[in-house]
């Protein structure tokens, strides 16, 4: 490989250099010989669907993982593997998805760990920690206490102190792995921000992500990969949405949105007077046959409360919920189950799936009764219901047996809403069913939903993803502090303003806009 | 799926390698299991003798079943701490009551079973309606039981026991003592149990992610309280079976067994954090940490030092696991 020294005639020294990167994970290759640098002052989306090699590649670059060939330098410098403290002193920190801060320490414990300051006596100088961890959180444009718990503070913020961490200790390329998966979308915007100020300070900020709008908001260029191949490394105002979603996927992808289909008449799931925690306000509403309803709002504003009182994993203060006239016993989701109440759940990791066991005993754990004989389960008939069913959901794993930890994301997702379908399901309730899920999962995802409620299942469905809950929506609850502050039908929703009336409203702006944009 | 023509035969290759090496991965415990064995076949003559293997399964029983109740504790996440004590306590139940009752070999059983399983379903209601760490509720156990234990003996054995009371561990079945038919039924039942049943599915379910078994329907409470005293139930009979082979009930007897149990199991390659493990494999630790307490015996190695071997071997077992399942996720 003919790579540039950093010879003085060149007046940039790249960053970071990866050239011909290879990996393979039991096998199978993750990665296909990648090659890529990146220069100082510049933000690099590296864009692709799960399972594209993404995470891996950050992985390698940032030292934690070895390459099975291949080479990463940074300044010039060979990069050794397997080893985060040289990468740090080389000056290469990554951000990962799971963040890595403890949350029992205070925001200063956490920024200074490692690298505590010390008094004259070689103890804790608490106090000149403190002032600087204020200074460091300030220049972030960040107003908090920096004797916060760490765990208390909301994802955004622990990110932002995470990138703080990290460049505070010299890092001058810095990785950050699906930053916004987790966070809101005013939080978006800070990061935006804080990742702009990064480059004009010089340092080289390189991160993944599958959603369109991040890549126009953070990036000056992005690189696509596919299969583990580099297909695309363009400087972004050479490439249109369409080419890089061409890029990611390999094809056309003609319609991310199924057409809606008419809801039916009769009401399904009946929500009356619930009340998800003391002095909140009542809701209630009803679903019909074959209806979406979206549930919009910040994140905190009670929808995944409100679906958790529905379902039952949350007892709510009072009211009933009522599915097909049979009220639920609250807080039993295995009477939920039996009154044909299905969920797919937030947080796929923590709620959705377990993922220590295999897609077959996962899909068959909610209706297991149906699956077994005297407590025995029946072999062959799960096997061919569920193998059945993950075959209609065009399922991507090595057999029934594969452990759910070995599936993308995407897949796992299918599994999640798979295994409700070995039985009758009459309301369905979706949070952020399309969380950490890649774009080409995602359409399938999306007509797996508009599927099932044009077969006649009534579906509520909270998501923090405007397209998402614009495209599919009948009609939209917008919520805030743990009640329901604003309705749209779906005339509202085809409103060219809709998404500011729905922040407006969402964020308690302003009263009753959504009156007025009836035409 | 997406595999290139040109890169099959090198990939065909590479395919025989990894699964010859999947399947010393996944039974490595195995392997070195025979490793020992073979070292001490060829250093002591009486070792690979039918006498001493049956000698190594009947030392192996009374810790078989509290290592098989144990692998269902440690599934869900769990530890259970107290079944060395709850197995003293029942013995000397048992004991206290056939000095009592004579002949009568119903009762001590009887007395032995309900101790054990009074012991682990305070244990499983404490932990799963108070929701009490089990390592302190069991722990909290282990004081308690042992107390109890010198309470019925007034602090001494219970000696002078009918005869019969030796039945229990002495009565041979197909040539065979009842303790190792005991732990052959025990095994094989529990392993069909975990695999086979909705049961077995809903616990390692709950050792996985106990809140998405619970969204999914699983009623986690009533589990997490039948393994404890399932537990419980088979250190009862185990401490019975110990009691009736010396026919005499101590109340120091059982004391740290469960530490080789735990041990046996994590041999078997169950996590401690739950959701992985398996029958097979606490039945592989099990029997290795017996054929080495056995050779060392053999190899007339003093009992202190067997307790340093014993040790480094554990970790050292354990260690390789480790290292072989860290090379099959690559």
């Amino acid at each position: 490989m003919s790579t540039v020294r950093s010879d003085d005639s060149n007046p940039v020294v790249p960053m970071l250099e990866c050239s011909g990167i290879t990996m393979s994970f039991g096998g199978v290759p993750v990665l296909r010989g990648i090659t890529f640098t990146l220069e100082p002052g510049t933000v690099t989306a590296l864009a692709g669907e799960n399972g594209a090699g993404k995470s891996t590649l950050m992985k390698i670059a940032s030292g934690q993982c070895r390459p099975d060939g291949g080479e990463v330098k940074v300044r010039g410098q060979h990069l050794p593997s397997g080893n985060t403290q040289a990468a740090y002193s080389l000056g290469v920190a990554i951000v990962p998805q799971e963040l890595a801060s403890i949350p029992e320490l205070m925001v200063y414990e956490n920024l200074f760990v490692g690298r505590e300051l010390r008094s004259s006596f070689g103890m804790l100088d608490r106090r000149a920690m403190i002032k600087a961890a204020g200074g460091y959180l300030a220049d972030f444009g960040l107003d908090t206490d920096p004797r916060t718990r760490m765990g208390a503070l909301p994802v955004g913020v622990r990110q932002i102190i995470e990138i703080i961490k990290a460049t505070n200790r010299g890092a001058r390329v810095l990785l950050l792995d699906e930053p916004t998966s987790a966070i809101a979308e005013r939080e978006v915007a800070r990061l935006a921000r804080i990742v702009r100020t990064l480059r004009d300070q010089g340092v080289a900020v390189l991160f993944t992500t599958h959603k369109m709008e991040e890549i126009r908001a953070m990036a000056d260029r992005v690189v696509v990969l596919r299969d583990g191949k580099l297909v695309s490394d363009t400087p972004l105002s050479d490439i249109t949405d369409d080419g890089i979603v061409t890029a990611m996927i390999g094809r056309e992808l003609d319609q991310l949105f199924p057409e809606r289909t008419e809801s039916g008449s009769d009401i399904t799931l009946e929500v009356d007077n619930v009340v998800i925690a003391h002095g909140s306000e009542p809701i209630s509403f009803s679903v019909k046959r074959g209806e979406i309803l979206g549930l919009a709002g910040l994140v905190g504003a009670g929808r995944t409360e409100l679906i958790e009182c529905i379902y039952g994993i949350r007892k709510p203060v009072s009211g009933t919920v009522r599915v097909s006239g049979a009220p639920l016993r609250p807080g039993s989701p295995l009477n939920s189950i039996a009154r044909k109440l299905a969920i797919v759940p937030e947080d796929r990791k923590g709620a959705g799936a377990v993922l220590s066991l295999s897609v077959l005993d996962n899909a068959t754990l909610p209706r297991i009764a149906a699956f077994s004989r005297f407590g025995i389960l029946r072999s062959r008939k799960r096997r061919e219901a569920v193998g059945a069913i993950m075959k209609s959901m065009r399922l991507k794993s090595n057999g029934l047996d594969q452990k759910l930890e070995n599936l993308s994301g995407g897949n796992q997702q299918k599994v999640v809403f798979g295994r409700w379908l070995t039985g009758q399901v009459d309301a369905l309730l979706l949070d952020e069913p399309t969380r950490g899920v890649d774009v080409g999962a995602r359409s399938e995802i999306y007509r797996i939903i508009t599927g099932l409620s044009s077969a006649g299942m009534a579906v509520v469905m909270a998501s923090s993803d405007m397209p998402e809950i614009l495209s599919l929506s009948h009609r939209v609850f917008v919520m805030r502090d743990l009640g329901v502050v604003g309705e749209l039908d779906r005339a509202q929703l085809d409103c060219p303003n809709v998404q500011d009336t729905i922040f407006r409203l969402a964020s308690g702006q302003s009263a009753a806009p959504v009156k007025d944009t009836t035409p | 799926m997406n595999t290139t023509i040109d890169a099959l035969p090198a990939q065909q290759r590479r395919d025989w390698k990894e699964l010859a090496s999947g399947f010393l991965v996944r039974h490595i415990m195995v392997v070195v299991m025979l490793l020992i064995v073979a070292f001490f076949a060829y250093r002591s003559a009486r070792f690979a003798t039918p006498d001493n293997l049956t000698n190594i399964l009947i030392a192996a029983a009374p810790f078989a079943l509290i290592a098989l109740g144990q692998t269902l504790v440690i599934l869900t996440g769990g530890i259970d701490l107290s079944v060395g004590s709850v197995m003293a306590a029942s013995a000397m139940a048992a004991a206290w009551t056939a000095k009592n009752a004579g002949d009568n070999l119903m009762l001590p059983l009887l007395a032995a079973l309900v101790t054990g399983l009074l012991a682990g379903a305070i244990n499983g209601l404490i932990v799963s309606k108070f929701e009490v760490p089990p390592f302190i509720t069991t722990l909290g156990m282990l004081t308690l039981a042992s107390g109890i234990a010198y309470v019925i003996g007034n602090g001494a054995p219970i000696n002078g026991l009918p005869t019969s009371f030796g039945s229990f561990a002495n009565t041979q079945i197909l040539g065979l003592t009842l303790p190792v038919v005991l732990m052959i039924i025990a095994i094989l039942v529990l392993a069909f149990v975990m695999k086979r049943t909705n049961y077995g599915l809903r616990v390692y379910a709950i050792g996985g992610n106990r809140l998405a078994a619970e969204i999914a329907g699983v009623r986690s409470r009533g589990i997490l309280f039948s393994v404890y005293a399932i537990s419980g139930v088979l250190a009862g009979l185990s401490g019975l079976m110990l009691a009736s082979r010396v026919i005499t009930g101590a109340p120091n007897l059982g004391q740290g067994y469960e530490l080789d149990a735990i041990a046996a199991v994590v041999i078997g390659g169950a996590s401690l954090m739950g959701g992985r493990g398996t029958v097979w494999g606490t039945a592989v630790g099990l029997l290795l940490i017996q054929t080495i307490n056995n050779g060392l015996d053999l190899l007339l190695v003093p009992a202190y030092w067997q307790n340093v071997i014993k040790g480094v071997i554990i970790v050292a077992a354990v260690g390789v696991d480790v290292w072989a399942a860290r090379r099959g996720r690559r």
